[in-house]
């Protein structure tokens, strides 16, 4: 027992206040720190003595710092964040797939086509003009330059968005690494003193990132550890340990005929990897797995199917047994497309002379230019019953469609996600004008711990005068 | 769940948030009136995007049906020339064979008639080989072609008018429609045949001093055939004219519904976008006076 215990309750309550004033300072400089979950002091009392035959209490201590936050909230954020980022990349790939296959303005795949018909509905009304021929022959090689090049982008798209899909899988190894890194430490900081609340923002932050990538879930272990796994249940990392990093393998073929990438888990022999795509089918990896595998594809497919009809039925025409050309030579064998799909579609005429646009020998006869202007409107069966120029409408209007309703889902999500953000940041942001006040709490507290040393000093002075 | 507490980072983020949405609206705004359309990427419209390829598909394709219905017109109208030319100078050789026929004529008005009748002749065969553009209008419409009547020659007694035709015997359809066609051309061999004969005989009759009204029949035959035609052209020339106002009123209720579908509705851009503005100045205004409440002014610790 102190000389007297007022000394020692102003001496441990001016200790506690200025612990307090601390942490709101610590909060006040953190008010735009992301991610940073503030502090209060938790003020305990003491335990009583008994004193002159009474018990008094002997004032305050801090028994912890503790964060302000909802763990339930910290769990649904992870899953948010998940979401939001799959439904984002998928959404970013889409648009610029629509990008791609925009025909609203001209000029475009869209006026290629509807010009390389021009063409043929004017060699008809002059099949002996030899600039009508070369315009046709211009009109066809525009038409398949535009396929290679539409088919190009999209292919160029899809390596991008593969490159995406690597960095990102390879990127959330150090997601992992940190969180392993990190669960050691806060067990060692959680043992000791209470350094472990700005360690739990950092590994949150990292779950955070990690969750971005693909969907986890997340247990706390009782020693301040967490145990993180993938939604189907394979262990990323268990304390301090990253038990499986993701490993990247080549699969499948690209558009471009590069060889396209899968994430998975090496193999616990050491021999190769296991692709695991179940695991990896949720968050951004799965977002731009669903754009490189499905709609990419989907795109191409529908320009490569575009231009094998267009080449079979232009070259019908052309190398029908009765076409001649303008010297009168059959055309049965100068086919005018070449190529294997939209990507190397190829016009094989060089001399305009060649265009098959008569039936006859007869001087001035446009029969079969007549049927190659036909073309334009006839619905043809691999084209779904369409028209060229329709089906390339109707293929705009279903990417734009897809992207459209990318762009809705992906709202929706990053909606949820920022509603649940928001409620994190109400609970766990700083508010200045709170800080503020405790601030102000705090130090008159620390003023009034002053006063009473005054206090019993004054005391003590008046009972050594007496003495 | 109510929100019953805000941080300084959130106040601030909101802020921040709404600014940079109405600026993306604003710049929408501005997009749309500068180029004048509503949307110019199908995600904006995907519906609109698919409908402005369709429409301009149509357009193009109806320009096309028009420049042919024009190109048709311009052969058929030249053809109604040619054919009317050609009555007239039948008609002259029923005059010059009615003359002659009396028998009260000198052999000299016989050579002189027969002069005139090659002239026709030549004339005729001139009109045959009429050309439009290079075209020639009564041979297939062949391009740059050799003349499809051979010229008579000077002395008619070797003229044999059945094999002075060696043009096209292909007809020529303009395409006026997704399906429509019509004939432009009209053979120069069934059409002007029968008249080069009746004019060739009625000159060996006038030559030989022959029978020449036994010709009359054959030049009234000649007129029949040319009159035929001509209502025939006159038909086509008709129904081109319909279709080329059918291709018109096309064209313009297509652009109606381009415009429609794309076109941006400038009253309600500009209204929308003063709004915007407004909006815009009032969230500044309203975030210049966040930064004043705060205790951080009004606390003197």
């Amino acid at each position: 027992m102190a000389i007297s215990p007022a000394f020692s309750i102003a001496q441990r309550a001016l200790l506690a206040n200025e612990t307090a004033l601390g942490v709101v300072s610590d909060d006040i400089a953190n008010v735009n720190t992301p991610g940073f979950t503030r502090q209060i002091p938790e003020f305990t009392s003491d335990p009583p003595v008994p004193m002159n035959g009474v018990v008094v209490g002997m004032g305050s201590h801090i028994a912890s710092v503790t964060q302000v936050l909802d763990p339930l909230l910290q769990r649904r954020l992870l899953g948010a964040e998940t979401d939001s980022q799959q439904q984002g990349a998928l959404r970013d790939q889409l648009d610029a797939l629509a990008g791609i296959v925009n025909d609203v303005n001209s000029p475009s795949l869209a006026s290629a086509l509807t010009g390389f018909f021009d063409a043929a509905d004017a060699l008809a009304r002059n099949p002996g003009g030899l600039a009508e021929r070369q315009t046709l022959l211009g009109s066809a090689t525009t038409l398949a330059a535009d396929l290679n090049q539409r088919h190009s982008d999209v292919a160029a798209l899809q390596r991008a968005t593969d490159a995406s899909y690597v960095n990102a899988a390879t990127g959330a190894n150090d997601d992992l690494r940190k969180i392993a890194a990190l669960n050691v430490s806060i067990v060692a900081a959680d043992s000791g003193s209470q350094q472990a609340n700005e360690l739990q923002d950092e590994r949150r932050q990292a779950l955070g990132s990690l969750a971005g990538v693909v969907g986890i879930a997340t247990v706390d272990n009782t020693d301040g550890s967490v145990t993180v796994s993938t939604l189907n249940g394979v262990v990323l990392v268990d304390h301090g340990s990253v038990v499986n990093p993701i490993a990247v393998t080549t699969s499948g073929v690209g558009l471009d005929g590069a060889p396209l990438h899968q994430a998975g888990i090496p193999d616990p022999s050491g021999a190769g990897v296991i692709a695991l795509p179940a695991a990896f089918a949720t968050g951004q990896l799965a977002g731009l797995a669903e754009a490189r595998d499905q709609q990419l594809p989907a795109a191409a497919t529908a320009l490569d199917n575009l231009a094998v009809t267009l080449r079979d039925q232009v070259n019908a025409i052309q190398t029908d047994p009765a076409a001649l050309d303008l010297n009168r030579n059959p055309t049965a064998g100068v086919p005018l497309f070449g190529g294997t799909g939209a990507g190397d579609l190829s016009v094989l005429i060089s001399d305009p002379r060649q265009i098959g646009a008569a039936l006859s020998a007869q001087p001035g006869d446009n029969q079969n230019a007549l049927r190659l202007a036909d073309l334009r409107t006839t619905p043809i069966a691999s084209l779904g019953g369409s028209a060229f120029t329709d089906y390339l409408a109707a293929e705009q209007g279903r990417v734009g469609e897809d992207a459209s309703r990318a762009e809705d889902t992906a709202t929706a999500s990053s909606g949820i996600q920022q509603q649940l953000q928001t409620q994190r940041d109400s609970l766990s942001g700083v508010n200045l004008n709170e800080e503020m006040t405790n601030l102000l709490k705090y130090q008159r507290a620390f003023q009034a711990a002053a006063q009473i040393i005054n206090a019993v000093n004054a005391t003590f002075d008046d009972l050594f005068q007496a003495i | 769940m109510a929100i019953s507490r805000i941080s300084d980072a959130q106040e601030f983020g909101f802020l921040t948030d709404r600014v940079g949405r109405q600026q993306v609206a604003i710049n929408d705004l501005e997009e749309q009136i500068a180029s004048g359309t509503k949307f110019s990427n199908p995600v904006q419209d995907p519906l609109g995007a698919a409908q402005v390829v369709r429409l301009n598909g149509s357009l193009s394709a109806l320009t096309q049906y028009s420049s042919s219905t024009q190109f048709g017109s311009d052969v058929l109208g030249a053809e109604d020339d040619a054919l009317g030319q050609a009555g007239n100078l039948l008609t002259r050789a029923q005059e010059i064979a009615t003359q002659q026929a009396s028998g009260l004529v000198s052999a000299s008005d016989r050579t002189a008639a027969a002069d005139e009748v090659q002239g026709l002749i030549e004339s005729l065969t001139a009109l045959g080989n009429t050309e439009q553009a290079g075209r020639r209008v009564f041979g297939g419409l062949a391009l740059d072609a050799p003349q499809p009547f051979a010229p008579p020659p000077d002395d008619l007694t070797t003229y044999d008018p059945s094999t002075a035709y060696t043009g096209s015997t292909q007809d020529f359809y303009v395409k006026t429609g997704a399906t429509e066609r019509v004939r432009i051309s009209t053979r120069g061999d069934t059409v002007f045949q029968s008249s080069l004969q009746a004019l060739t005989d009625l000159w060996t009759a006038l030559h030989t001093n022959g029978d020449v009204s036994g010709t009359l029949s054959g030049l009234a035959q000649g007129q029949a055939d040319l009159s035929a035609e001509r209502a025939s052209v006159g038909a086509r020339e008709a129904q081109l004219l319909d279709r080329s106002g059918q291709v018109t009123n096309l064209t313009t209720q297509n652009q109606a519904t381009l415009s429609g579908v794309q076109d941006t509705n400038l009253a309600t851009v500009l209204t929308q976008l003063a709004q915007a503005q407004t909006a815009l100045q009032a969230t500044l205004a309203e975030g210049a006076q966040l930064a004043q409440l705060s205790l951080v002014d009004l606390l003197k610790v």
